[in-house]
């Protein structure tokens, strides 16, 4: 037993070192030969492979898609945003046509006749009085 | 037991499949290739929208900034009436709110139409309750709609615009091309809730909004013209008015305003008569208003002196003709500045036969009158001065004091700026400035001529302030103010060639401060119910509309 073992470390311990021919072959077959007593087969790491290949892919479409929704989703919020700043912006020129609707000075004209204000008959002038000439005095 | 099915049987079902699929085949590939182009327009035709993105209009502001005209999207209330469970209902619910009676909305509802607008461009309160009603098959869209905040104020300076969203009259007709702006296209993919497509096909052509436009208009003035001008009309039942405030300095009009008038949001109700803009497409015998101009030609040829003496014998004699001083007044020896504080139509005579037909035709050429003064609104009529070869000897003298000449209310404001600036002719202009992408252009005065020398003008605003502070049109005075002004009663010529006997045209023209001209203005009345006293209350509205522009410019006075 334990010289079997011995031998199957020995390829290990050689491998620093050229090998003649018939050593790479005899190597091959040794790894068939634990492929084999581990159950792993040439159609098996095909499965694995192809499936990892699909996978990979998949992994790859899902990505895209996701990017592709999120892009979207974006696409139909900032439409929303835009539908929102539209609507926003048509009350604000609705808010600036009754600001100068109230703002109008026949409105105000209007507003004061009715609290019984009257127009003043003509433009008051205030006459203002010289100022005395003063001398400063210590 | 096994049947065996025959290899004969197995050959034809192989060549049925082979047909089929070579068939096929060539269906796909003439799909793919020669009816590729036409597969793909019918499927993108389903998903793409081809829209034209309308511009939106320039916004109209007056001088100090005041909104005078804007467009706002409004709501539009649409139906799809196979949608809507139960119409009855509906309509009884909508009618209220739509200001009409349900037999009216069901009706439209039971029309058979697949989609129609039951009101277009609703106000905002309306479209909100409708909105609660949350009634299944109604819906609004967005129109727009132009809006004027101060209702029928400077009417016939705005102008309106129609159905089809062209302007008309006024400034939105004369710059309609400024203010549409270009439209856009925009083709997008949609889904099928009608929602662009964020990851589809999208060309877009962004439109090119108007330009706003500033006016030279002042609205505190304009609301003050247009009120005392109302009152005017309404105290002399008068078929008509207009009245035109320029600023003498550049021509800038300041205030604009012609009665009948109507209200440009609802330019459908208006009276067609009322669209007419009496203060620049009108023309009339301006009368007395027209004799500063007969004196400042003689003035400016020196043929006459303020001071120069004539005798005033109530009538003059020209052309084989009598024509008599007002009310067959008899004011003897005066001096030329008398003539026009008395109005005298017998001085205007005299003044003229000194000047000459040849002189004074120029002279009113000079002045502007019989052509267009170039202001920037839609329809503006020319006047009337006849060539020279076609006066008669009669029309010197008739003329001289404004008969026999037909001018427009804003060719003789321009021709009393002249008069009140120093003697150059401006051409009147409504839009200040107008703002676009590129920013802010003014626009620049434009001085015509000089028809009279800075001495003759300051002579004429002399004799014009005689008028007011001693004279016929002392009710245009204002007091701690210098006003110049000159009032005047005209005929009304027949359609027999005529003068009516009884139906006259009232005006006053004038300007102030007087030493320091800052506004011209111009009122005309047609047909006053109190006839030849119809220029007192012209004056009066003269003198109103002076003292809110004096107080809105915030001028100070000038006298004590």
């Amino acid at each position: 037993m334990i010289a079997s073992q011995a031998v199957r470390a020995a390829p290990v311990r050689r491998a620093v070192h050229p090998r003649p021919r018939h050593a790479a072959r005899a190597t091959r077959r040794g790894a068939r030969a634990v492929a084999r007593r581990s159950g792993t087969t040439w159609e098996v790491r095909t499965f694995v492979a192809v499936s990892a290949a699909i996978a990979f892919v998949f992994v790859l479409a899902m990505l895209y898609l996701a990017q592709t929704t999120a892009v979207s989703a974006r696409g139909y919020e900032a439409q929303r945003l835009e539908q929102s700043l539209n609507e926003t912006r048509r009350q604000n020129a609705l808010l600036e046509v009754e600001n100068a609707r109230l703002d109008a000075p026949a409105r105000i004209d209007a507003e004061a006749r009715k609290m019984g204000l009257v127009r003043l008959a003509t433009i008051p002038v205030v006459q203002l009085e010289p100022l005395p000439v003063t001398t400063a005095k210590r | 037991m096994t049947e065996t099915v025959s290899p004969r049987r197995l050959r034809v079902v192989f060549v049925l499949f082979a047909c089929a699929t070579l068939l096929l085949s060539l269906r796909v590939g003439y799909w793919q290739t020669i009816g590729r182009v036409d597969l793909l327009e019918g499927a993108t035709d389903q998903v793409r929208s081809d829209l034209v993105v309308a511009a939106q209009r320039g916004a109209v502001r007056d001088r100090n900034g005041a909104l005078l005209a804007t467009t706002v999207p409004l709501l539009s209330l649409y139906a799809l009436p196979k949608r809507v469970a139960d119409h009855a209902d509906a309509a009884a619910r909508l009618a209220p709110i739509l200001g009409t009676t349900s037999e009216a909305v069901r009706a439209t509802l039971d029309s058979g139409a697949e989609w129609l607008y039951l009101r277009r461009r609703l106000p905002e309160e309306s479209a909100k309750a409708i909105e609660l009603l949350r009634i299944a098959g109604l819906g609004f869209e967005t129109e727009p709609k132009r809006l004027y905040p101060n209702d029928t104020v400077g009417a016939h300076v705005l102008g309106f615009v129609n159905d089809d969203g062209v302007g008309q009259y006024g400034v939105e007709g004369a710059y309609d091309a400024l203010l549409r702006g270009v439209p856009g296209r925009l083709v997008v993919e949609r889904d099928p809730r009608d929602r662009e497509l964020a990851i589809g096909l999208r060309t877009a052509r962004a439109p090119v909004n108007g330009t706003d436009l500033t006016l030279t208009i002042d609205l505190v003035i304009q609301t003050a013209l247009e009120r005392e001008l109302k009152a005017a009309m309404e105290k002399e039942k008068a078929t008509g008015g207009s009245g035109v405030i320029l600023d003498p300095r550049d021509g800038a009009i300041l205030a604009l305003a012609s009665y009948p008038t109507y209200d440009p949001s609802a330019v459908a109700k208006a009276d067609p008569q009322s669209l007419m803009d009496r203060a620049t497409s009108w023309t009339y015998e301006p009368g007395s208003t027209m004799k500063p101009f007969t004196i400042a030609a003689a003035l400016d040829q020196h043929v006459v002196t303020p001071n120069t003496t004539y005798v005033d014998k109530g009538c003059a004699v020209i052309g084989g003709r009598q024509l008599c001083n007002a009310l067959g007044k008899v004011y003897g020896t005066s001096t030329v500045t008398q003539i026009l504080e008395h109005s005298a139509n017998a001085g205007a005579v005299f003044v003229a036969q000194k000047l000459g037909a040849e002189q004074l035709h120029a002279y009113l050429e000079a002045f502007g009158f019989g052509a267009k003064s170039g202001v920037d609104l839609t329809g503006e009529a020319a006047g009337d001065v006849r060539p020279l070869a076609e006066w008669y000897p009669v029309d010197l003298g008739t003329i001289a004091f404004g008969q026999g000449i037909a001018a427009t209310p804003l060719q003789l404001a321009a021709a009393y700026a002249a008069l009140a600036n120093g003697g150059t002719l401006y051409r009147p202009y409504v839009v200040a400035a107008r703002r676009d992408a590129d920013g802010e252009h003014r626009t620049a005065p434009v001085a015509v001529r000089r028809p009279v020398s800075p001495e003759t003008a300051a002579a004429l605003r002399a004799m014009l302030i005689a008028s007011v502070d001693n004279g016929i049109a002392s009710g245009a005075s204002v007091a701690h103010f210098s006003v110049a002004g000159k009032t005047g009663t005209a005929q009304i010529p027949s359609d027999d060639g005529r003068y009516l006997d009884d139906a006259y045209i009232s005006s006053v023209a004038g300007f102030a401060p007087a030493n320091d001209p800052r506004f011209v203005a111009v009122i005309v009345l047609e047909r006053p119910q109190s006839k030849l006293l119809g220029t007192v209350t012209a004056m009066t509205a003269f003198r109103n509309i002076a003292q809110d522009a004096l107080r809105s410019m915030r001028l100070q006075p000038d006298r004590p």
